[in-house]
């Protein structure tokens, strides 16, 4: 049975070998002249078609992190507040993901944002290039606000976790809705290390839809160069910001000295109440410098970077984020009865809606803010080392304990500082270590001081500003980028 | 005799050990400048070493940098040193890298061979590649247009001719962008009114190479090995090889074949300046 078996399969291999050496010469010669009518066409369609996708470019990177506060429920600026009763938590802090779409003077770029939070637009923006001299550049859309250097730095390759204290207070989210000029000489020229950006913003920050007439301006002017031997570059900026938002309520307080029921003198908001300036424009206005260094040492490569803000912010008296809409005050009570009317103007009806919001008086207030940073490359190893120092004065006409001072002796329409203007500083100490282009781990701890006054003394420790707050953070991150 | 069958065994597994260990596989990606080198001392290197396969490819320094760090590319060849930003993001992405001087390169310029000039001042040379003058009778030549030729900005010989001869200013906007050497010679060749500069190595009698002055007329030197050799050719350069130094046993074998003096006898026949 077996060598039958084995007899016909001889005699079926030796078939299909013969209709094989028949057949396969003919049709190869059939396929030879069928790939000569039709390969180049097949070739350039799939070049075409390649040139296309090569114009979209997917890319962005995801953080997944575990932190440590120092205490439950701190409110913190190391990737946002800890809810209360939370000393710890996992979190993704960003999933990016950014669709870049360039045709030759033209690119189209859509970024969202995928956490547990939920999902957010980032960028969305479309630039245009002048064809003829390439210097002029123009942006619309949802983009980074050109303002210092910090907030343009990609979180994908920042060496700190998070933005300093001030660019989250003053430029929350980073982005804003806008038009924006760059002019920048093409890279052929040799002026192509110089930049100006000026951009016209709604000023409420990310998508949020602008509530007031006014517009924001920003302009930055940077230098970026190196030298001949390409193991120093430097860059240097200028930036200015100029805007603000409407006045909802006639009372406008901003820091003034007030002689003290008791005698003396201090300072303390003192409130504007002429009513003339409702509507009016709060002004907001910032200027900043900016600085960073790389250096190609021998024992690994050394950045430094610093920047310093300083200006006038409006806020309210419990904040000076800057606002994405009117800031308001919790109404005392939430809904009202309101009577519903026919065309004759008849009452016929009542109705319970929910109470208008009621509208915050402003507060003004003379900020500075700066960040500096060291990063040492270890060798030329994975490791880095990185050091961080900011700091935060939301009201640089009170300090220490003033801050919150003299409540009751000060005269009539002045009222006292707060917790909100107390100054912060920030010390960031961290190691990275780059696995590879994608993968990235990242150790940091945040040391947070505040400025303490024995004027705002709570039995609360989170409230407490009698001494330090312990509200350092540490953090762990593992970041992979493609 | 157990000895003698002991020392057999051990050179029968070391010898082939040792032959597979200048056996390379690699790619390389960069400088159209180093391109001729690098192919010709890729095919020596594969015929005296059987079973390596070396692929060479140009684009630029730029494109072979930009390769380096994506991942895409063993070794980048590179008319220019690497820039910090360079540095910086290979350092971002926890690359370590080897620079390498291979040789250098007189860079020349050209004209038509029926082009009467045969020299020019860098000043001169400026002025042409500016925009500034742009016909040849400005020059000693005939009355016909000037047509200048240059490589694109990711060209290191670009950026290398710009800082060096054009003293960092613009390339006129005239000025015709080619992506390859080969394109510039080949353009140069077939137009009468032509100029371009290209690596020394890609001279041949389709093109004159001019004198150059760097003395203001004071005197002219040709390009050429010798010349570049003795530094009496103003414009020469070094070329590099980058690679990191996590593949350094796999590609090190045939860098140090360049670096051989087999290697710079290569560089020599090539047309380029050995570096010892």
């Amino acid at each position: 049975m077996k060598k039958k078996i084995t007899q016909s399969k001889f005699y079926f291999f030796g078939i299909i070998l013969l209709i094989m050496a028949g057949i396969l010469p003919a049709a190869a010669q059939v396929n030879d002249e069928q790939k000569a009518d039709t390969l180049t066409p097949a070739v350039e369609q799939v070049k075409s078609d390649l040139t296309v996708l090569k114009r979209l470019k997917i890319s962005g990177y995801i953080q997944a992190q575990w932190q440590k506060a120092e205490q439950a429920g701190i409110p913190s600026f190391a990737g946002g507040n800890f809810t209360a009763d939370v000393d710890n938590r996992f979190s993704v802090r960003r999933g990016r993901v950014k669709f870049t779409y360039d045709n030759d003077w033209s690119q189209y770029v859509l970024q969202l944002d995928v956490t547990e939070r939920g999902v957010a637009i980032k960028d969305a923006y479309a630039s245009f290039t002048d064809p003829w001299t390439k210097y002029f550049t123009l942006t619309g859309g949802v983009f980074n606000r050109p303002f210092g250097y910090e907030i343009v730095y990609s979180s994908s390759i920042r060496e700190s976790p998070e933005r300093s204290r001030f660019v989250q207070t003053l430029f929350p989210g980073e982005r804003d809705l806008g038009a924006k000029l760059t002019i920048q000489p093409p890279k052929t020229s040799k002026y192509n290390f110089i930049s100006l950006d000026l951009a016209l913003i709604n000023g409420t920050g990310n998508t949020a839809v602008d509530f007031d007439k006014y517009k924001d301006f920003i302009g930055r002017l940077a230098i970026v160069k190196s030298n001949k031997k390409e193991n120093i570059k430097y860059g240097v900026g200028v930036s200015y910001y100029y805007g603000g938002w409407k006045q909802a309520t006639k009372f406008n307080y901003s820091m003034k000295d007030v002689t003290l029921k008791e005698g003396g003198t201090m300072k303390a908001f003192v409130v504007d109440s002429a009513g003339s300036a409702i509507g009016d424009m709060l002004k907001r206005e910032y200027f900043g410098v900016d600085a960073q260094f790389a250096f190609d040492f021998p024992f690994g490569m050394t950045q430094i970077r610093g920047e310093f803000i300083m200006g006038t912010q409006p806020g309210t008296s419990s904040t000076t984020t800057s606002a994405t809409a009117q800031p308001t005050q919790n109404p005392s009570v939430p809904y009202a009865t309101t009577a519903i009317y026919d065309t004759t103007g008849a009452i016929t009806g009542y109705t319970t809606v929910a109470n208008a919001a009621v509208s915050s008086d402003a507060y003004r207030r003379k900020l500075d803010g700066f960040y500096f940073y060291l990063v040492q490359n270890i060798f030329q190893t994975r490791h880095q080392f990185i050091f961080k120092y900011d700091w935060y004065d939301p009201n640089t006409d009170v300090s220490g304990n003033d801050i919150g001072a003299n409540a009751k002796s000060l005269p009539k329409g002045a009222k006292p500082t707060s917790s909100t203007d107390i100054k912060y500083s920030t010390i960031g100490i961290g190691w990275a270590f780059r696995w590879n282009s994608n993968v990235k781990l990242t150790a940091y701890y945040d040391i947070v001081k505040n400025e303490s006054t024995s004027a705002i003394t709570n039995k609360s420790p989170l409230k407490d500003f009698a001494g330090d707050i312990k509200d350092n953070v540490f953090t762990l991150r593992l970041q992979y980028k493609f | 005799m157990k000895k003698i069958i002991i020392a057999l065994s051990v050179i029968a597994f070391a010898v082939p050990a040792l032959v597979q260990a200048q056996r390379v596989v690699c790619k390389i990606k960069g400088s159209d400048t180093c391109l001729p080198l690098s192919q010709k001392e890729a095919e020596v290197y594969m015929q005296k070493n059987p079973g390596s396969s070396i692929s060479v490819v140009g684009g630029g320094s730029g494109v072979g940098l930009a390769a380096l760090l994506s991942g895409t590319t063993d070794i980048a060849q590179s008319s220019r040193k690497m820039k910090l930003d360079e540095k910086i993001k290979l350092q971002d992405a926890g690359k370590a890298f080897k620079e390498v001087i291979i040789a250098y390169d007189a860079l020349a310029v050209v004209v038509n061979p029926a082009n009467k000039v045969n020299q020019l001042t860098r000043e001169q040379l400026e002025d042409i590649f500016t925009g500034k003058v742009t016909n040849w009778k400005e020059v000693g030549g005939d009355d016909m247009k000037i047509i200048a030729y240059s490589r694109e900005s990711s060209s290191g010989t670009f950026e290398f001719f710009k800082e060096h001869v054009l003293n960092k200013k613009n390339f006129a906007t005239t000025a015709l962008l080619m992506p390859a050497t080969g394109a510039i010679v080949q353009s140069v060749s077939q137009t009468a009114g032509a100029i371009g500069y290209i690596g020394l190595a890609y001279i041949n009698k389709d093109v004159k190479a001019l004198k150059v002055s760097y003395d203001q007329g004071k005197t002219y030197v040709a390009p050429a090995v010798e010349t570049a050799k003795n530094k009496t050719y103003p414009i020469t350069r070094p070329l590099y090889y980058y690679y990191l130094t996590s593949i350094e046993k796999t590609v090190k074998p045939y860098v140090d074949f360049i670096l051989s003096a087999d290697g710079q006898k290569i560089v020599h026949e090539e047309g380029y300046v050995p570096i010892k």
